[in-house]
C-alpha cells in the first residue's frame, strides 16, 4: 500500500457513496489503524452522511465498505458506523478485524444499536 | 481605501515574526491568552502565558503593530461574579495592562464595565456579544466600550449598520470572513461549548463537535448556505467605508500562509481564487467546493436589497447553481471539478 493507492481508495469510496445516495458527501479522512489489543482495520471519517442514508442503502453501503476493505488489505468481519449519539449525524464508518477481547465485547450484544454511538452493519459471529 | 486590518496570531513566536516580516498591511495582531484565566470563544493554536504575551507584545510594538488580547468567552459559568473569579480576572487584566497590550476584547457585559472602570486598557466588545442593533451598541458604549465588533449576522443589513454608526461614537469593527451560517441556530450553544473547552477547567472532553458536524452537513447538502453566510468579500470593503475602516480577519486556527493569503486579499481588496480559501470556517469545505470569488462581483447589490428574506428572493440558490463546482477524486491523478448540481439521484449503482 503506497500513498497514491491510499488516496485513490479514499476518492473511490467517496465517489461510491456519492453515486449511491445521489448527494455530495465528504470522506474527510481515511485512516488505517492498528491497536495494542490487536484489533486492526480502517476508519473513514465522513461529513454530510446520515443515519437515514445507512438505513436506506445499508446493503449497498456494506458492499462498498467491503470492497474498500479488500483494497486496503483488511479483513472485514466487523463493519459499523459511529454516530453522534442522539442525532442523525454519522461521524465515521469503520471496518475492524476484532481481537478476541473486543470480539467478546461486541459478540455479547444484540441488535444493530448496541450502544448509542454504534450502528452495526455486519458482525461475523464465530462458531462456538 | 485606507483601512486597519486586525489579523489573527498564528500561535507561536516564530510564526508571528514570519507574518510581520511578510506583510506591511497588518494594523494589529490579536491573540488569546492562557485558557486558565478567562478563556476565549474560539479554538487557538497557542496558549500564551503572561511571559509569552509580553514577548509578543514587545515584538509587535517594535514593528509598529498593535496587539489585542481576545478574552471573549461567551460563558464563564458564573465564575466571573464570584469573589475568587473577580480577583483572578483583576489580577490577569492588571498584568496585561502592565505588559502594555493595546486593547482587550471581551464578550461579557460585566467584564466590559469592570475593565472600563478599573483599568486604562481600551475595551472592545466581542462579536460574541452579538451587537446587532443601535440600542445594543448604545448600551455597550455607555458601559465603557471603546470599540464594538458588530454581530456578523448584520454584515449585509446596511440599514442596521448605518443606524449603529449613527447611534454611537466609538469605533466599529466588522468581522469579514467568519463564514458562519446566516442566523446560525447553533451559534450560542457552539460558542458556549468552545468557551468551556478553551477556558478554565473543568474542560469537557468530547469526541465529536455536534454543532460543527451539523454545520458541515447542512452546507454539503445545500451550498447556497455558503453564499447566504454574511461574509464580506475583499472587493466589497469599499461598500462599508461610510460605516468603518476597521476590519477583522478571522482565522486563529489556521497556518501562516492561509492568514497571509487573507491579509493580501483584503489589503488589495481583490481575490482571484476560490472563495472558500478565505473563509475561516468551515475550513474543511475548501476540499469539496470551488466557488470562484470573482463570479460574485456585483452580488453585493443583490445582498443589499434582499439580505433577510431568503425564501422570497432565491438569488443565492440560483447563483450557487451557476457557479459552484465540486471536487471529484480529489488527491488523485483523476482529480477534476464538476458542477455541484450534477450529483443527482440516478438510481443505485450496484
Amino acid at each position: 500500500m503506497n500513498p497514491e493507492q491510499l488516496l485513490r481508495i479514499r476518492a473511490d469510496l467517496e465517489d461510491g457513496i456519492r453515486r449511491l445516495i445521489g448527494r455530495a458527501v465528504m470522506v474527510i479522512e481515511l485512516d488505517l489503524f492498528a491497536l495494542p489489543c490487536s484489533c486492526s482495520g480502517y476508519t473513514a471519517n465522513l461529513r454530510g452522511f446520515q443515519v437515514d442514508d445507512i438505513e436506506v442503502f445499508e446493503e449497498h453501503i456494506l458492499k462498498l465498505l467491503e470492497s474498500t476493505a479488500e483494497a486496503v488489505g483488511s479483513p472485514s468481519n466487523f463493519v459499523f458506523a459511529r454516530i453522534i449519539p442522539g442525532t442523525q449525524e454519522i461521524a465515521s464508518v469503520n471496518v475492524r478485524n476484532l481481537c478476541p477481547r473486543c470480539y467478546s465485547d461486541f459478540a455479547s450484544t444484540s441488535g444493530k444499536r448496541p450502544r448509542p454511538d454504534i450502528y452495526i452493519l455486519r458482525l461475523n459471529k464465530r462458531k462456538k | 481605501m485606507n483601512k486597519k486590518l486586525y489579523v489573527p496570531h498564528p500561535g507561536h513566536f516564530d510564526g508571528l515574526q514570519q507574518m510581520l516580516d511578510s506583510s506591511k498591511d497588518i494594523y494589529s495582531i490579536y491573540m488569546a491568552g492562557s485558557p486558565d484565566y478567562i478563556g476565549t470563544g474560539r479554538v487557538n493554536l497557542g496558549h500564551a502565558g503572561l511571559e509569552e504575551v509580553a514577548r509578543h507584545t514587545e515584538y509587535c510594538h517594535s514593528k509598529n503593530v498593535k496587539i489585542e488580547m481576545v478574552l471573549n468567552s461567551s460563558c464563564m459559568g458564573g465564575q466571573q461574579l464570584t469573589t475568587e473569579g473577580y480577583n483572578l480576572i483583576h489580577w490577569y487584566i492588571s498584568n496585561l495592562e502592565d505588559i502594555g497590550v493595546d486593547t482587550v476584547v471581551v464578550a461579557d457585559p460585566y467584564l466590559i464595565e469592570m475593565i472600563a472602570s478599573e483599568f486604562n486598557i481600551p475595551v472592545v466588545v466581542s462579536v460574541l456579544a452579538f451587537v446587532d442593533s443601535p440600542q445594543k451598541a448604545e448600551f455597550f458604549e455607555q458601559l465603557g466600550a471603546s470599540s464594538i465588533v458588530i454581530d456578523s449576522n448584520v454584515n449585509r443589513h446596511f440599514d442596521v449598520l448605518e443606524a449603529i454608526r449613527d447611534a454611537v461614537d466609538c469605533e466599529l469593527k466588522l468581522l469579514v470572513n467568519e463564514g458562519c451560517l446566516y442566523r446560525c441556530p447553533f451559534r450560542y450553544a457552539h460558542f458556549n461549548f468552545f468557551s468551556h473547552v478553551n477556558g478554565p477547567p473543568p474542560r469537557p472532553n468530547v469526541q465529536d463537535d455536534y454543532y460543527y458536524h451539523k454545520c458541515l452537513t447542512l452546507r454539503i447538502n445545500d451550498p447556497s448556505l455558503i453564499l447566504k453566510s454574511p461574509f464580506i468579500r475583499p472587493e466589497d470593503l469599499k461598500e462599508y467605508a461610510h460605516i468603518t475602516d476597521v476590519f477583522k480577519i478571522g482565522g486563529r486556527s489556521h497556518f501562516i500562509n492561509w492568514i497571509l493569503n487573507c491579509v493580501n486579499a483584503y489589503a488589495a481588496e481583490s481575490y482571484d481564487g476560490n472563495l472558500m480559501d478565505l473563509m475561516d470556517c468551515p475550513k474543511d469545505l475548501v476540499d469539496l467546493f470551488n466557488i470562484p470569488n470573482k463570479a460574485l462581483d456585483g452580488a453585493i447589490e443583490q445582498w443589499k436589497k434582499h439580505s433577510t428574506v431568503c425564501h422570497t428572493c432565491g438569488y443565492c440558490e440560483r447563483k450557487i447553481s451557476e457557479i459552484a463546482q465540486m471536487y471529484d477524486h480529489m488527491g488523485t491523478t483523476d482529480e477534476k471539478l464538476v458542477q455541484w448540481n450534477t450529483i443527482t439521484k440516478k438510481g443505485i449503482e450496484t
